[in-house]
């Protein structure tokens, strides 16, 4: 899909005429659209796979956990910096428990994608009914 | 049994030559047409490559004047089913109403830093846990930057909800994803409003920004503001 991508000046304004991923349509077209029950029906499979754990819930001890670390962390990395520290010591932590904490987060996000991908991965052989 | 897999609902035109090569036409009724293809097999599979054809199709059509986007995996039986839809004095009403509209959808995540910006009033059980890293510690307090988390999120989304509002007639507002996620927009804004709305979140982003980022999709079909709630015939 020839999507056009562009950003601000500061990059912290990303930009897309259209939907570009599965991220950008699942929420549109599942949940919302035109839907006229007397005159249409509505009929798919497949939607458990795309949704499941999609939606992650904040409110977990693993959460609260990853949190508290991130949290120390940044405040070592800041300790160290503003008392310009030598690196030796203080990096080699600091890099280390960053690594563990991204590894965390990233994890869990690669879990979801991983069912995203299953969804369409399962079923990419025979969905040519409808389209293309 | 074969049957009819709509796209949506447009203004009688014509389609682009690249849909129509992928099997896509218009039944018409009275001016107004439903986008279908042909469908071999129901139900539909709700994949990746299914969802982005559907989405395609609607976004590309409404680039060249309003699309009303069919929820995916709507089917009709046949072209009359097809006339009878388009008949409905709802669907002249919100091809009408949304005649300018588009939707943008806007997301929002933090930086990480967001969590020292936020954990800084809750220096005792930072001072706690850096003193005894425990489970219970690290609990408390990761409650605590999660409760504080909650209400920058609610703080930045009024924000922008304020910023927005000269160019925005309706706005659908969800939870956002993920443990960074800041906000979860869906805006209905005229197609001559899109460039202010973009203007405003540029200047928003100097205010917010870091730690909050903004992915801004559109002008797209108005997705989110298309509901029709119609009793069953008697």
């Amino acid at each position: 899909m020839g999507v056009m991508h562009r950003e601000s000046a500061a990059g912290y304004l990303t930009r897309a005429p259209r939907s570009s991923g599965l991220a950008d349509v699942l929420e549109i077209l599942l949940d919302r659209g035109l839907v006229i029950d007397a005159f249409v029906r509505v009929s798919l499979v497949g939607i458990e796979l795309l949704t499941v754990d999609l939606r992650v819930v904040v409110a977990s001890v693993d959460t609260y956990l990853r949190f508290a670390e991130a949290t120390n962390r940044l405040d070592m990395q800041a300790v160290s910096n503003a008392k310009g520290l030598p690196d030796l010591f203080g990096d080699a932590e600091e890099s280390g428990a960053e690594r563990k904490t991204k590894g965390a987060v990233e994890g869990g996000m690669d879990a979801i994608k991983e069912k995203i991908g299953l969804g369409g991965g399962d079923d990419d052989e025979d969905d040519d009914e409808d389209d293309k | 049994m074969s049957a009819l897999y709509l796209y949506g609902v447009t203004r009688q035109r014509e389609l682009p030559q690249q849909l129509a090569d992928r099997g896509l036409f218009l039944v018409e009724h009275e001016g107004r047409a439903a986008i279908v293809s042909e469908l071999d097999a129901a139900p539909v599979q709700a994949n990746r490559h299914n969802l982005l054809a559907h989405a395609d199709a609607v976004e590309e059509l409404h680039e060249g004047g309003i699309v009303l986007p069919a929820r995916f995996g709507t089917l009709l039986d046949d072209h009359d089913a097809a006339r009878e839809l388009l008949a409905l004095p709802d669907i002249e009403l919100l091809l009408e109403r949304h005649r300018n509209n588009s939707e943008l959808t806007l997301k929002g995540t933090y930086e990480e830093t967001i969590l020292a910006e936020v954990s800084r009033p809750l220096e005792p059980l930072r001072e706690a846990y850096r003193r005894a890293p425990t489970l219970e510690a690290g609990i408390a307090l990761g409650e605590a930057i999660t409760e504080a988390l909650y209400n920058r999120r609610a703080r930045d989304l009024d924000i922008v909800l304020q910023r927005l509002e000269p160019f925005v007639g309706d706005v659908v507002v969800s939870e956002p994803l993920g443990e960074y996620g800041a906000l979860d927009l869906a805006l209905l804004v005229r197609r001559d409003a899109v460039e202010s709305v973009d203007a405003a979140l540029e200047e928003l982003t100097k205010e917010l920004s870091p730690p909050l980022h903004l992915r801004l999709v559109g002008p797209l079909p108005p997705y989110s503001f298309v509901s029709l709630e119609l009793p069953a015939p008697v």
